[in-house]
């Protein structure tokens, strides 16, 4: 599969398509080998003016052709092409509205989204309330492509004029940004389809930015929607989306944009054209959960042991080549969070390594040292076996700096790495002591901690968890989150992030370790105005309607 | 990798050759019994006049002694960290460093201790198991020939590499014993055949007919009257086998199956391409552990030559024909 | 008659046994292809509890026991419809093998076939001017290049040939702009295309074929009728060819059909360097994916091929050569 790595640690990708063979130097096709992509094909196999070479979609080797956008195994160009009411920024949590023209919120269990009247379909169709009631009908007929959840969370969708009406089963506040990014498809085409769960989708129809252009097993080409609804903000005229990106040709063929861990980003992409830049945020943060259904683990004090025995920094730069951060224990995403930051956490959150602090964390928990090992009260030295999945050799790198440090102070840890569909399987039973896992980065602290920390989703060891794969359970969290997913003043979800903050901060029901990152690489060189450090409007993901923002924010070259 | 289907291994076809040609080219014939020690310098000497073996012997101590004194002739240990990412050579770092920071030199000379460990030991256990079942096999007739043939047949028709990566997948805790399993137990079949081939053309001769007349029991007959027969082709066969191993251990490495955290040649290779090698410049990466293991694999052929001397005097050199 | 009839026995009760190994292997494997899909998703950031439900529903995933999955698979075999692949998830198992099989046949039907055929001549020419440097010069060379890690090969290749001098194409089967058909730009493309693939396989196992055929050669060289033909004044090159090496190349025939039989597996770790849209990439990502139905299809096609391609070599040898048949 895909060779750019879309993940939020690196090193991923390469695992699922491929356990990272040849991630690097397998090559992309589409070109014949003497020119550069851009360079064939009359200045068209992509480079005219307004065209952009592409790295967002890969194939595994080739495209197989599926629009349907509710297919996990879809093709990512399907987000250039249908909009949902709003698009999320899960770098700040703000929301832009897209077919919708505004969203009010009238209280805690119901939205109401005024729909945009000048937006039409790419087959000439207006678009109306009609096709968001219908699609959300869909979703409720078909669990299977309800992939984030909706219809868990909505009780009833009502259409009058322009104006939906959402009625959640709760309050729930937060199930806005998530009802509101479901894409919406055309009713006149959908109500047709025979089984939409199999709906391949060949010739989409959609209202975005985007139509499909030509398509083929190696490359597929988007092709500006001119009568889009914000036809004026849209600057590319075409975008050229090959199968094959290695990162040799990454770097040799003149990408305008392009998500893939790089290593040495500075040698290899920023200095192979003019205009290069990088954009590497935090997506998510990675961290060691604790089995908290197993002794030691289960003792606050181990777990604190455990933190402070460890040197963040160090972890980060092994695992990710210091190209992302250490990340505090709070949970926060950092700077993005940074407003929700509470003043009652020490130090923004970020726990130091203190050995001294460690050992007296683990002499209360009955581990004391012996003679360079740390005895527990069996007299046994305290053994760790940390599973991480196997191929995901960022975590790996990561995972044996913390062996080196744990080992440091006396513990025996061990590295176990299943396959990734094996390790799933361990951390979904519980089948672990520490486990490598990521947490976090869906734009919203509630989320992040909902799906962390609520006990609703601690299945018994052995059961299938889909979440709270630590097995965390406290009556008083699970009120904290019911009161937040209930908040609809700003004040009172600060405050109530600040005291989950404390939570994370003091329970240590995880080890938050360091931040995934998102590795957008981009070009100047065609295109400006891309998602930076300096202005955080989007992430740099290729691979869900956050493009949408992307698309619409760009600016040509010298214009 | 090496799945006798794609890339025929030297000793296998040529012993493949069964019935016709062992008949024509009686193997050491048993007639006279010299001494163990005479068989096995007078061996030894057949195979170091080979020219060809002799280069091979040479290169296979070479990198036997790189592994034995590894801890003496590394410079560093080849999991400390710590040195500068993916620098190039230099005089403190001759083949520079990974990109975890890692002396690459140091993981080249002990990556020689896995590939030889895994050679020898899957090499003499797959060897092992096929000379147990295809001796058996070529000797007894009858139902039990037909079921061990079906076993076999189904061993070899089942696809070498994707059967590795499902084991693999299945015995997780991937470590060197994992590898030297699933290359056992995908590679024994073909070498069982071969034997199974020989012992059979050699069942009708004279002088196991005149052991079963003198009322020797069957499993003395195989391994005491036939097996002694075979010694080359069975020798022709571990280096054979034990090629295949080191390929199989470097291509499952390579693909991340093995235990990354271990320093082999295939995991500097995997590694190598995981931090894009050739894009920051670090060939001696990429080229070293390949070229090591494509030496070490062509020293195990290179001696074959020789020790196919032994059962074929006319691939002996220098005996014209 | 009776020997082929057994054979023939035989050969089925094989089939059937490869056909349920390949329903059990898969199976073994730990996680489901659900865990297999979220360990995928979960690569591209959070995911969502209610996700898994979703997936679960949208693939199908296999429910009931193993035996009345084992019936269906049973079924799905005669029929030759295996459903839906789980990676490439809505498109059909068969059209996926449809697409990727013409490919593999192609370029590594004709590479085995090229393999043999050179590398069976130059061993026929180095035994038969043994001691030269005819001899010495392919023997060396090809038994050290039949040591070379074929992915390493591949990846030399690729980054000499495809990225520092750029003679050809890096990857794929054929550029975006051609159109797959017989046409004359289609198929140009996909020749330069095939090179460094076919190069990596020719190289690689080509010491094999010269290596076998060079030794049997030897021998044969010696054999009693070759030595009567030389004293009865045969030219020499006559005797080579006539006699000695229509003998020898018995043991090599054998390899050439498993080899053949073997085509249909692909070349798993060449495809997979050159992303070459071939059986081989085909089943690697069906392995790594959990992919049930594509990997049991795969398996399948591959497992008769070679059973098929070694029962056919069977019979011959029973037929060319009586004393097996005991």
């Amino acid at each position: 599969m895909s060779p750019t790595r879309t993940s939020t640690r690196r090193g991923r990708l390469a695992t699922a398509t491929g356990l990272g063979l040849a991630a690097t130097l397998v090559v992309s096709g589409c070109t014949g080998a003497q020119a550069p992509q851009g360079a064939e094909g009359a200045e068209g196999g992509g480079q005219g003016e307004g065209t952009m070479l592409f790295a967002g979609d890969a194939g595994s080797p080739t495209f197989t052709r599926n629009f349907n956008p509710y297919n996990s195994t879809n093709r990512k160009g399907a987000f250039h092409i249908y909009e949902p009411l709003t698009v999320l920024n899960t770098v700040d949590g703000e929301s832009t509205p897209f077919l919708a023209s505004s969203v009010e919120q009238v209280d805690a269990q119901t939205v109401v989204f005024t729909l945009r009247e000048d937006a039409t379909w790419t087959d000439g169709e207006p678009f109306t309330a009609d096709d968001v009631t219908f699609t959300f009908d869909l979703l409720r007929e078909h669990p299977a492509l309800d992939l984030d959840g909706v219809w868990q969370r909505l009780e009833s969708v009502e259409a009058d004029g322009t104006q939906v009406t959402m009625r959640f089963a709760q309050p729930d506040v937060p199930a806005t940004d998530i009802i509101g990014g479901t894409v919406i498809v055309p009713e006149h085409l959908w109500a047709d389809v025979e089984d939409p769960v199999s709906f391949a989708n060949e010739e989409p129809v959609g209202t975005g930015p985007f139509a499909l252009g030509d398509f083929g097993p190696n490359q597929y080409t988007l092709v500006k929607n001119q009568e889009y609804w914000q036809a004026d903000a849209v600057a590319a005229d075409e975008l050229v989306i090959p199968a094959s990106n290695e990162q040799l040709d990454l770097v040799n063929n003149g990408y305008d944009w392009a998500y893939a861990f790089i290593e040495d980003v500075e040698g290899t992409w920023v200095s192979a054209n003019e205009g290069n830049t990088y954009w590497f945020p935090p997506g998510g943060t990675i961290s060691l959960l604790p089995n908290l259904t197993q002794a030691p683990f289960d003792d606050v004090d181990f777990r604190r042991g455990l933190s402070l025995a460890l040197d963040r920094e160090a972890v980060a730069d092994a695992a990710a080549s210091g190209y992302t951060d250490a990340a505090p224990q709070s949970g926060l995403i950092l700077p993005g969070q940074q407003e929700l930051l509470d003043e009652e956490v020490p130090d923004e959150g970020r726990v130091a390594q203190d050995a001294d602090a460690a050992l007296e964390a683990f002499a209360a928990a009955g581990y004391t040292q012996e003679g360079g090992q740390l005895v527990g009260p069996d007299g046994q030295q305290a053994t760790i076996a940390i599973t991480t999945a196997n191929g995901y050799t960022d975590w790996l790198r990561g995972v044996q700096e913390v062996q080196r440090q744990l080992q440091a102070l006396g513990i025996a840890v061990t590295i176990e790495q299943p396959q990734p569909a094996a390790y799933q399987q361990a951390v979904d039973n519980g089948d672990f002591q520490l486990a490598m896992g990521g947490f976090g980065g869906t734009g919203s602290f509630y989320r992040d901690m909902n799906q962390l920390l609520n006990s609703e989703f601690a299945e018994p060891v052995g059961t299938t968890a889909a979440s709270n794969y630590q097995r965390f359970s406290d009556p008083e969290v699970d009120e904290l989150l019911g009161r937040y997913q209930a908040a609809v003043d700003p004040a009172e979800q600060e405050e109530l992030a600040g005291e989950l903050q404390q939570v994370m901060y003091d329970q240590v029901p995880v080890i938050a370790m360091y931040y995934g990152g998102l590795w957008g690489l981009f070009s100047d060189a065609k295109f400006t105005g891309w998602p930076s450090e300096e202005d955080p409007y989007a992430t740099p993901i290729t691979y869900d309607s956050n493009v949408l923002l992307i698309d619409t924010n760009l600016e040509r070259a010298g214009s | 990798m090496t799945t006798p289907t794609t890339l025929p291994d030297p000793g296998g076809s040529e012993s493949e050759r069964p019935a016709g040609a062992a008949d024509s080219a009686p193997p050491d014939l048993p007639t006279s019994a010299p001494p163990r020690w005479r068989v096995v310098t007078r061996a030894a000497g057949t195979v170091w006049v080979n020219r060809k073996a002799r280069l091979g012997l040479v290169v296979l101590a070479f990198f036997a002694l790189l592994a034995l004194l590894a801890p003496v002739l590394a410079p560093y240990s080849p999991t400390a960290g710590g040195f500068e990412r993916s620098a190039g050579p230099s005089s403190a770092h001759l083949f520079g460093t990974t990109a975890a920071g890692e002396d690459v030199l140091s993981q080249v000379i002990y990556g020689s201790r896995i590939s030889l460990l895994v050679g020898v030991v899957a090499g003499v256990l797959s060897t092992l198991v096929a000379v147990v079942v295809g001796l058996s096999w070529g000797y007894v007739r009858g139902p039990v020939a037909e079921v061990v043939n079906f076993v076999v047949n189904l061993f070899l028709v089942i696809p070498g590499l994707p059967l590795m990566i499902v084991i693999a997948a299945y015995l997780q805790n991937s470590g060197l014993g994992m590898i030297i399993f699933v290359v056992v137990l995908t590679g024994w079949a073909w070498g069982a055949r071969v034997l199974r081939s020989q012992t059979q053309s050699l069942r009708g001769r004279d002088f196991v007919t005149a052991a079963q007349f003198s009322g020797e029991r069957s499993w003395r007959i195989v391994f005491r009257e036939i097996l002694p027969n075979m010694t080359s082709i069975i020798a022709s066969s571990f280096f054979g086998a034990a090629t295949a191993a080191i390929l199989a251990e470097s291509g499952l490495s390579f693909l991340g199956l093995g235990d990354t955290t271990q320093v082999s040649w295939g995991t500097m290779l995997f590694w190598a391409q995981n931090s894009n090698a050739l894009l920051t410049g670090q060939w001696v990466l990429l080229l070293a552990p390949g070229l090591c293991i494509a030496l070490l694999a062509t020293s195990l052929s290179l001696v074959n030559f020789g020790v196919d001397g032994l059962s074929n005097p006319r691939l002996r050199e220098g005996s014209g024909r | 008659m009776r020997y082929f009839l057994s054979r023939l026995g035989l050969f089925a009760l094989t089939a059937w046994a490869a056909i349920t190994l390949n329903f059990l292997l898969p199976r073994l494997m730990p996680g489901s292809p659900a865990d297999a899909a979220i360990a995928r998703l979960a690569q591209n950031g959070p995911v969502d509890p209610a996700t898994r439900a979703a997936i679960e529903a949208q693939l199908g995933v296999p429910t009931g026991g193993l035996l009345a999955q084992y019936w269906d698979y049973l079924g799905n075999v005669l029929t030759l419809d295996f459903g839906v692949s789980y990676t490439f998830f809505p498109a059909s198992v068969a059209s996926l093998v449809g697409s990727a099989l013409p490919f593999t046949l192609v370029l590594v039907g004709l590479v085995t076939v090229a393999a043999f055929v050179i590398g069976t001549l130059i061993g026929v020419l180095a035994a038969w001017r043994r001691g030269s440097a005819l001899d010495a010069l392919p023997t060396l060379s090809g038994s050290f290049l039949a040591a070379f890690p074929y992915f390493w090969t591949a990846l030399l290749l690729l980054f000499f040939l495809g990225y520092t001098f750029q003679l050809f194409p890096t990857s794929g089967a054929y550029s975006p702009y051609t159109t797959p058909g017989l046409n004359g730009p289609f198929l140009a493309d996909a020749v330069a295309h095939a090179v460094l693939p076919a190069v990596t396989i020719l190289l690689t196992s080509l010491g094999g074929w010269i290596l076998g055929m060079r030794n049997a050669m030897i021998g044969t060289l010696g054999d009693d009728y070759v030595t009567f033909a030389e004293a009865n004044g045969l030219r020499s090159r006559t005797v080579a060819l006539r006699y000695a090496a229509r003998n020898a190349i018995l043991p090599n025939l054998t390899g050439f059909g498993l080899a053949l039989g073997g085509v249909v597996g692909g070349s798993l770790l060449v495809e997979r360097v050159f992303a070459y849209p071939g059986v081989g990439y085909l089943l690697f990502n069906a392995v790594t994916n959990q992919d049930f139905p594509l990997m049991q299809a795969l398996f399948l096609m591959i497992t008769l091929s070679v059973l098929v391609a070694n029962f056919v070599v069977d019979t011959l040898y029973g037929i060319l050569d009586p004393r097996t048949r005991r």
